[in-house]
């Protein structure tokens, strides 16, 4: 028959270039031990990995912490149905809010739909589009992501939820696996990742590259904590702050130096955030539902850009008011102040246990005045 | 699902272990069907139907064509197998292109239509198993061959996996007999497969996804005018991650079968080391450029008609092998493009006759590197998202662009360089070689580090989630 699937003879003689020849597929095999050649080369692999596992172990990477992939974020998605509770938001209220103590002071365990750099407003309409939903959303505002008009960094999460296939969703169960027991497993340790963040001199014209790190660790329902190296090791500390310097030079820039402010945001912008919010808003409420708001602590370099660029009483004050809801600003609350925030963004681990066991019942108390002054104002 | 994934690897080793156990071959073959279908199913299962719908229309069409008594009822046979291809073809991949160039048609003409949105998803590698299963009844037609006589063969051949969504693009020929018989593949086989499968993933994971694409989708990703040097990187890094991604594909299909016993044909040969278009033709996406060749260009007449009409052909060929990638006027200019290049070469031959010089390494090389670069140019049309786009790039690359900026970063261009460097020196090594017959020279100790290197590379880049970009066409 016209196929041949070895002659190893066939490969002394350099073989002719011939045109494709529809009646014939020659796929000779090389005259090799291929076995013996296979068995080594995984045996070399492995060994090469170990050494690799062990470097980045050294590096502070640990096995059982999981991808924050688009994957994850569905797998959560799907869990948010019925009455759950939800929580959105961009980075900080991912780092800082932990789960487990929500839980165990509210008895309630959020799905953490929170994404970085991403702003809410997104998640928050795809809920409120969403009919099987009916539960309780917990916003995380950060100001300067929350306004941005083109929905920011990963909101491209819902149309892969939307069209994830079945052998993403397979991929992503398999993945659990190798997150399990190798540390090294991780986007920071890639080859492209590390060409990325290495330090190469900046061409002219251009402006530094913000990159962030990694900061933080997530379990298997997107709980997330900031991760250690960042609060142990001074100098990615540094490397950290340096990348938030970098962008809010780029995409926020703080007050001039004779202190004005920066350019005003649109008051046209801010009205037509708060109409979108407040459908949202209502629709949820339609169907049962409810919405809330938390601001969380930052300072450093992000202190100047968000009080002077994105002032309370223009942005979170008129937030609040145009949809009728609780909002918990750690500005108001004595006990959700003075944490340590070691990259200026984001709670250290145990700071975050801290802030969570404070911020919960304040958030719950205020819950039941709202509750309680909607039924006064209905009677 | 994609071969650059954890479920592939699984889904890999349970076909294989099911494919060496002690199994009735017809049995055999039913796994295979199955595990077809799955495959494609992991993308999009209702698609399955298409390649149901495709296998019966066809298998059918041929029996009625080869047993016609007359040449009308051949013809209208051939028809029905004809619409329903390209009927499927065009709903899924060109309606939207069609749509939209009927509304700017009648925009031209004062006529204001505003349909409703196209929301049709595109099936994965429909061009692909399109065409293989058109040649199928385009072969009982021209008389070529007779129809297959099981089912179950010619079912296995329009949905075999490794090659279903991004080809090789293999006739009947070379495949359907392979099914015939009971086949498994040698030890020799297997591990060489399992090397190929390697090296697919190491073009693609490694050197397509990680040190390109960064640097082709900045360049072509930028708003307006980029500098000369910003510009030639992403055009050359293109170059490079479309080769890596294409032939990493190929490479690993062709490694996947074997590991099953089963040969598929090459689909590339060291391209870019291509003398001349109608060389590059012969190194590139090989099983399309003879599709083309045996279904549409001899069909039209070829260059039996005289030169007026060879030259037509060419480029109907041309444009049509464009439109085949996309539904997009970019890929036409490309194609368009191509067909100028081998007629301008086939006109440059008649005129100057064979030379000695010809023969010179030199003038080889210095058509070589004029072709790399003639293609380079055509590449822009390829990936640019619009002509606007492809005029900007064109213009930055030879530093006509006003206000150029720069847009990638050294750690974007370096990779780019070297790998792109080292691509283009080995396809001018290897050009008159193959890749079996390096490996059959190569030293034990350096093909054993040479594999560990790549699973290394393969292991630490982690796979990657993008698709191969062939899926799309």
């Amino acid at each position: 028959m016209p196929s041949s699937t070895s002659s190893s003879d066939a490969l002394r003689a350099p073989t002719p270039l011939s045109y494709f020849d529809p009646e014939h597929v020659d796929r000779p095999v090389p005259g090799k031990p291929w076995r013996t050649l296979c068995v080594a080369a995984l045996i070399a692999t492995i060994a090469l990995t170990a050494g690799w596992e062990i470097f980045w172990r050294g590096k502070g990477m640990i096995a059982g912490d999981y991808k924050n992939s688009n994957a994850l974020w569905a797998q959560e998605r799907r869990k948010a149905v019925g009455d759950a509770t939800v929580m959105i938001g961009s980075s900080r209220i991912f780092f800082d809010i932990d789960l487990d103590i929500w839980e165990e002071m509210s008895g309630v365990r959020p799905v953490q739909l929170a994404l970085e750099g991403t702003s809410p407003r997104v998640f928050l309409k795809n809920l409120a589009e969403d009919d099987s939903f009916r539960g309780l959303v917990i916003v995380g505002v950060t100001a300067p992501v929350f306004f941005t008009q083109d929905g920011g960094l990963r909101a491209d999460v819902l149309g892969y939820t939307r069209d994830q296939t079945p052998a993403q969703r397979w991929d992503h169960f398999l993945s659990y696996g190798l997150e399990e027991t190798l540390a090294f497993y991780d986007e920071q340790t890639r080859p492209a990742t590390q060409l990325i963040i290495w330090p190469w001199p900046l061409r002219e014209g251009m402006t530094p590259l913000f990159y962030p790190r990694k900061l933080s660790i997530s379990t298997r329902d997107r709980n997330t904590e900031m991760w250690a190296r960042v609060v142990d090791d001074p100098v990615y500390q540094k490397e950290a702050q340096q990348q938030w310097a970098t962008l809010t030079a780029q995409v926020a820039p703080p007050p001039s130096a004779d202190g004005s402010p920066p350019p005003p945001f649109p008051q046209e912008a801010i009205d037509a955030v708060l109409a979108e919010l407040k459908a949202n808003v209502d629709a949820i409420r339609a169907r049962g539902g409810d919405v809330a708001f938390l601001r969380l602590p930052y300072d450093g370099g992000f202190q100047p850009v968000e009080d002077f660029g994105f002032p309370r009483e223009r942005f979170w004050d008129p937030l609040i008011a145009a949809t009728d809801s609780v909002g918990v600003t750690w500005h108001d609350y004595p006990e959700l102040q003075g944490y340590a925030i070691p990259e200026w963004s984001h709670l250290d681990p145990r700071e975050a246990e801290r802030y969570t066991r404070a911020v919960t019942p304040i958030f719950y108390a205020r819950m039941e005045e709202k509750k309680a002054e909607r039924a006064a104002r209905k009677d | 699902m994609l071969f650059n994934s954890l479920t592939f690897v699984v889904f890999l080793s349970v076909v294989v272990a099911l494919h060496s156990a002690p199994l009735p071959w017809r049995v055999k073959k039913l796994n295979l069907l199955i595990a077809s279908y799955l495959f494609y199913g992991a993308w999009n299962p209702p698609f399955v139907l298409l390649l149901m719908i495709s296998t019966a229309v066809d298998w059918k069409a041929a029996q009625w064509i080869y047993r016609s008594n007359t040449e009308a009822r051949r013809t209208l046979f051939l028809m029905l197998s004809l619409a329903t291809n390209l009927g499927i073809l065009g709903f899924f991949k060109y309606g939207d292109f069609a749509l939209q160039n009927f509304v700017s048609l009648a925009a031209s003409v004062g006529v204001a239509y505003q349909p409703p949105e196209w929301n049709i998803i595109l099936p994965v590698g429909i061009s692909f198993y399109t065409f293989q299963t058109m040649a199928y009844t385009l072969d009982v037609y021209l008389k070529r061959s007779a129809p297959t006589k099981s089912l179950l063969d010619f079912s296995i051949f329009v949905s075999f996996f490794p090659q279903l969504v991004a080809g090789p693009i293999v006739r009947p020929s070379q495949l359907v007999p392979q099914f015939a018989e009971p086949k498994r593949a040698t030890p020799p086989q297997f591990y060489w497969g399992l090397a190929l499968v390697t090296i697919g993933l190491f073009e693609k994971v490694v050197l397509a996804d990680s040190f390109l694409a960064p640097a082709a989708d900045g360049a072509f990703g930028a708003a307006g005018a980029i500098m000369p040097l910003d510009a030639w990187t992403g055009v050359l890094a293109f170059s490079g991650q479309i080769f890596f991604d294409f032939s990493g594909y190929s490479t690993t299909a062709i490694g996947c079968a074997l590991m099953l016993g089963f040969a598929l044909p090459n689909n590339f040969r060291f391209p870019y080391a291509a003398i001349g278009f109608s060389d590059f033709w012969r190194r590139w996406h090989i099983s399309l450029s003879t599709w083309l060749r045996d279904y549409l260009y001899i069909p039209l007449g070829g260059n039996k008609k005289g030169r007026v009409r060879t030259y037509i052909n060419l480029m109907i060929t041309m444009l049509l092998g464009g439109l085949w990638h996309g539904a997009s006027w970019t890929f036409v200019v490309w194609g368009g493009l191509h067909g100028l290049y081998l007629a301008a070469e086939r006109l440059a031959r008649e005129l100057m006759g064979d030379r000695s010089w010809y023969a010179n390494v030199l003038f080889k090389l210095a058509m070589a590197l004029l072709t790399y670069f003639l293609i380079n140019i055509t590449w822009v049309f390829f990936r640019a998202q619009s002509f606007d786009a492809a005029m900007t790039m064109l213009a930055s690359m030879f530093a006509l662009a006003a206000e150029p900026k720069a847009v990638l970063r050294w750690s974007e261009i370096v990779p780019a360089a070297v790998v792109v460097s080292g691509m283009v020196a080995t396809h001018w090594m290897m050009r008159s070689s193959s890749l079996e017959a390096v490996a059959d020279k190569a030293p034990r100790w350096l093909i054993g580090a040479v594999w560990a290197f790549m699973l290394f590379m393969l292991v630490i880049t982690q796979g990657s989630d993008s698709a191969f970009i062939y899926f799309q066409f």
